[in-house]
């Protein structure tokens, strides 16, 4: 259990790869699920690592420690304590970090939820900083500002609140929390989150684009809104995929672009690393379990 | 229920949303027909006006005599809005950090996107 134990706490990187790759070459459709299982299930495998590695602690238990002076025994030390104590540190801020990003999403949702009487699903809000929300919730709701509104024609506006109703309709929040989860877990995994983020974007405006049957006005309506957007001070930024604002331009791009095509191989390497991962903890795990019954079971 | 009355009743919630959302921008206060030009589809005048008392009936509008028996004007009712707009900037403003796991529609942009942007809306002026 000495390489497949930590292994599995770098198989994120390629989760990272496979995200960056699909952003946008991939249909979002398809793309967005495959990406938070694997994101999902290697952060579990995180989690499981870390576990193993503070469980080999087992013989520094007063009692275990009295096997220990068994003579001839001689079992290998399969993870020094330091590395040991080392995952108690990280399991502990792990839960912490996942635990906080958990609370502030729902949070924030919980927050915005009801915050009105809705024509429609839609509330609207009297504020001139041009934004529009959708609020999960059963049913969800979009909320759209005044300034928003007003920056947009009725066509433009047709094609925003069909882009709040294909996230609501796809629940795109659950994937965005779970990806958020799993980068909360493990860092490796933050470019896995922003892809998923960007994705259901993505999504959302291909399915706003075949509601309204235009590709070129959900474009639009995309660009006017952000111009509108930078143009209040008081907004804030909301960067994703590292590089600032640059999301809005790729998904006005990506509008005019043909919509894309299938996944080809980005869905194989995502399997992959799922399957990797499943297989690395296994052996890890019964090569733990082994040790730990040559130790009990003289 | 029926696919055909869920598609019904689908629709009635978003034309209503797309007349909330014509009155809110139009500034100023729309007779029916007004409403039905903003909306620029083929939507029957009975059909806005049956949006327009359900509405009224939600208190999402408001509405008097237009004068000389030409109907009614509606405009949207202030309070709602406000008051949602306030609780959303308290939402938001309590934690700011509330705003980066928001899945806004837009973000804000850098100056070079900016341009960007306003060049990709250009291209496509006829």
């Amino acid at each position: 259990m000495t390489l497949t134990v930590y292994l599995p706490l770098l198989l994120p990187a390629l989760v990272a790869v496979a995200a960056r790759l699909a952003a946008d070459r991939a249909r979002p459709r398809a793309a967005v699920p495959a990406l938070v299982a694997a994101a999902v299930l290697t952060a579990v495998a995180t989690i499981w690592s870390l576990l193993l590695l503070i469980l080999t602690l087992f013989d520094d238990l007063p009692d275990m420690a009295a096997l220990d002076s068994r003579s001839g025994l001689h079992l290998p030390k399969p993870v020094p304590d330091a590395v040991a104590v080392v995952a108690v540190v990280l399991l502990a801020v792990v839960l912490f970090r996942l635990e906080r990003d958990v609370h502030l999403r729902r949070g924030t949702a919980r927050r915005l939820r009801h915050a009105g009487p809705s024509a429609g699903g839609v509330v609207v809000a009297d504020w001139a900083e041009p934004l529009a929300v959708a609020v999960p919730g059963r049913p969800g709701e979009i909320l759209l500002t005044t300034g928003m509104l007003r920056a947009l024609d009725v066509d433009e506006r047709r094609a925003v609140v069909a882009h709040e109703r294909a996230h609501l309709a796809h629940r795109h929040h659950l994937a965005v929390l779970l990806a958020g989860a799993a980068a909360a877990v493990n860092p490796l995994l933050r470019p896995a989150r922003d892809a998923v983020a960007y994705l259901v974007e993505r999504w959302a405006d291909e399915e706003a684009a075949t509601g309204v049957g235009d590709r070129r006005l959900v474009a639009r309506a995309v660009a006017r809104a952000a111009l509108a957007t930078a143009g209040h001070p008081a907004s804030a930024p909301a960067p994703a995929l590292g590089v600032h604002g640059s999301v809005i331009v790729r998904r006005v791009r990506a509008l005019q672009a043909p919509p894309p095509a299938a996944m080809r191989w980005q869905s194989p390497l995502l399997a992959g690393v799922a399957v990797a991962a499943l297989v690395l903890e296994a052996t890890a795990t019964a090569d733990f379990v082994a040790v730990l019954r040559a130790w009990l079971i003289p | 229920m029926t696919e055909d009355e869920a598609g019904r009743r689908r629709a009635r919630g978003e034309l209503e949303s797309e007349v909330m959302a014509a009155l809110w921008s139009a500034g100023e206060p729309l007779t029916p027909a007004g409403v039905q030009a903003a909306l620029g589809s083929d939507l029957a005048y009975n059909t806005v006006q049956t949006i327009l008392s359900r509405l009224l009936e939600k208190e999402l509008v408001r509405r008097r005599p237009a004068g000389r028996g030409r109907g009614h004007v509606y405009w949207p009712a202030q309070d709602a809005a406000t008051l949602a707009a306030t609780r959303m900037r308290a939402a938001l403003d309590e934690r700011p950090d509330r705003r980066a796991v928001l899945q806004q529609f837009a973000a804000a942009l850098g100056e070079d996107d900016a341009e960007t942007l306003r060049a990709l809306l250009a291209e496509r002026e006829p």
